[in-house]
């Protein structure tokens, strides 16, 4: 008995000791992941508000607008049109390149041919190019081909990716020797063994630059801003922007806007938070 | 992987497969890069229309130009504080998350979402959140301090607030490799310095970063890359460049020369010497910290 009560002071005076460093642990993570958040939420309950309940700075009550702001700039400024092209660019961007790239490893990994690695340094190289390294001639090059406001010029440049290719030719040489050996003996084609064996191997990795690249393009504003002038065919991100500028007629409103930030930020946010695993494992590999 | 274990040796299939991806990135990556270094030699007129030769003579004229000297400036000192702010807010709330085992996953996802935010969307929250008139936390900020907000009007702040926004939309890249290499490092190299009773943050700078020093170096050429070259769409939506040039930032003023002044030439240039910039990073990345690092596309 006296041994137990002993045990159970030492379990309790342990706990008393523990607990305040726990709660401070617990208790930091909270306040900054919130400190974080309260720009967002903010957003959130602004976005009911209406502009006379906004210019009352301190109310930060649900406002009475409910959700017609985020019906306002889904009918009103264009919002669903907008949406759709940002949704679609998203989806071609993902769907190219998952699809050049995992071509692009599959040579790079298993098949022998002349000067395969100057071949890959120049898929590496790329690296060194991003869009603000050549944008004046990209542009021309788009308004050449007729391509101007068009989702050619918006997925184009997107398409092919060095980081992609790294990635999955990465993923392919962890795959085991055996296997291929297997394969080669059973004399196995090549797109039956991408489509059969390494596909479905690398289901993660493919997952994890799928987020990759939805989320890097719903994002892009620059070269939509360049290349796309017509509003009917201009992503979201651009779609703010104009947002911004039209409801600045007399008091500006903040309502509106706050709704359009908050729809521009959904898809990507929501991708984030079911697929954060893949996403996870994959950046952490790149790095390596 | 040896050449031994290497199942196909067809160099036309090779070559098919390889074709799209080398197509785009010729058509849209390395024959424009080209062409920026080619335009970077000549004036230009009437949308490009008419070319002249001038040789050096856009990099002399932007190298002597006391508003792009100070563009480059501001950019460079704005990177700076961008980095290491970012590192040490990420640092911390890193360290606390890794700190602890429970509901770690949960704290993880409510840390991490910052990655999925649109810069645009940051700019237009903070733009909010932070206006000087209507902003709720320059309400509170100046009911609580003797500070006033006037970042329309006053440079500095403007540089400040700036940065505040691109270290937030940051946070979240950088606390997913500082959480993952946390994770990494074995617990028995840290075990004994946990015997000895060090405090929780002397742990912290004392054991745990100098075993992450390859991540850190990392995240400080990725974070400045993103200081250069994504900050676009801040400036544009909060600023424009001003108050008088304070956050008048190389991608700014590029963007600007290029698409409301039509001078392709002085742009071109102006791509030029920000693909020095990242030649550069890049190599010092290859460099010090294994492995290659990621730029967006």
């Amino acid at each position: 008995m006296a041994t137990e009560t002993d045990t159970t002071n030492i379990d309790a005076r342990r706990l008393v000791h523990r607990l305040p460093d726990d709660v401070l642990l617990h208790g930091g993570i909270v306040f900054s992941i919130l400190l974080m958040a309260s720009p967002l939420l903010l957003a959130v309950i602004m976005s009911t508000q209406s502009t006379t309940e906004v210019y009352q700075v301190t109310n930060l009550g649900l406002g009475s607008k409910g959700l017609s702001n985020y019906s306002d700039a889904l009918v009103n400024y264009d919002f669903s049109t907008y949406m759709l092209n940002s949704f679609v660019m998203s989806v071609i961007v993902v769907v190219g390149k998952v699809t050049l790239s995992l071509f692009a490893a599959l040579a790079l990994v298993y098949y022998r041919f002349p000067y395969e690695r100057a071949v890959f340094m120049f898929i590496l190289l790329t690296l060194l190019l991003p869009v603000p390294v050549r944008i004046v001639p990209l542009f021309q090059l788009m308004a050449d081909l007729g391509w101007t406001n068009s989702l050619l010029a918006l997925t184009g440049p997107y398409i092919a990716s060095a980081t992609a290719v790294f990635l999955f030719r990465q993923q392919f040489m962890g795959i085991s020797a055996s296997l291929v050996e297997v394969a080669r003996l059973d004399g196995v084609g090549p797109l039956t063994f991408l489509f059969r064996v390494l596909i479905p191997m690398s289901r993660g990795m493919i997952a994890g630059v799928c987020v990759i690249t939805f989320i890097y393009t719903w994002n892009q504003f620059l070269w939509p801003l360049v290349v796309v002038t017509d509003k009917s065919s201009q992503v979201v991100q651009v779609g703010i922007r104009y947002l911004q500028g039209s409801a600045q007629a007399g008091l500006t409103q903040w309502g509106l806007i706050m709704a359009g930030a908050v729809l521009a930020l959904l898809p990507p946010l929501v991708v984030l938070v079911v697929l954060h695993r893949p996403l996870l494992r994959t950046l952490t590999i790149q790095q390596k | 992987m040896s050449t031994a274990t290497k199942p196909y040796d067809s160099t036309l299939q090779a070559a098919l497969l390889l074709l799209p991806t080398a197509a785009v990135l010729v058509a849209f990556l390395y024959y424009p890069a080209l062409e920026t270094f080619r335009l970077s030699l000549y004036e230009t007129l009437f949308l490009g229309q008419r070319q002249t030769w001038t040789g050096l003579g856009n990099f002399v004229s932007l190298l002597t130009s006391d508003v792009y000297q100070y563009s480059f400036l501001v950019t460079v000192a704005f990177a700076a504080v961008v980095v290491f702010g970012t590192l040490g807010v990420s640092l911390l709330i890193g360290y606390l998350i890794f700190s602890v085992d429970v509901r770690s996953s949960v704290y993880l996802v409510a840390a991490i979402w910052p990655y999925a935010l649109p810069p645009a969307v940051a700019a237009i929250l903070l733009n909010f959140i932070l206006h000087p008139n209507l902003g709720i936390f320059t309400h509170y900020l100046e009911l609580l301090t003797p500070f006033t907000l006037d970042w329309f009007n006053d440079g500095p702040q403007a540089f400040a607030i700036l940065a505040v926004v691109a270290v937030w939309k940051q946070l979240g890249y950088n606390i997913i490799f500082i959480v993952a290499a946390l994770s990494n490092i074995p617990e028995i190299l840290t075990e004994n310095a946990r015997i000895d009773g060090v405090g929780r943050f002397r742990m912290l700078y004392k054991v745990y970063v100098p075993m992450i020093a390859p991540t850190m170096t990392f995240l400080v050429i990725m974070n400045t890359i993103y200081a250069f070259f994504s900050t676009f769409p801040l400036v544009d939506l909060m600023t424009s460049g001003g108050p008088s040039d304070a956050t008048n930032f190389l991608i700014f003023k590029l963007y600007r020369d290029a698409f409301q002044f039509n001078s392709l030439g002085l742009a071109s240039a102006q791509s030029v010497i920000l693909f020095v910039v990242v030649s550069i990073l890049m190599y010092l990345q290859l460099r010090f910290a294994s492995g290659y690092g990621r730029y967006g596309g």
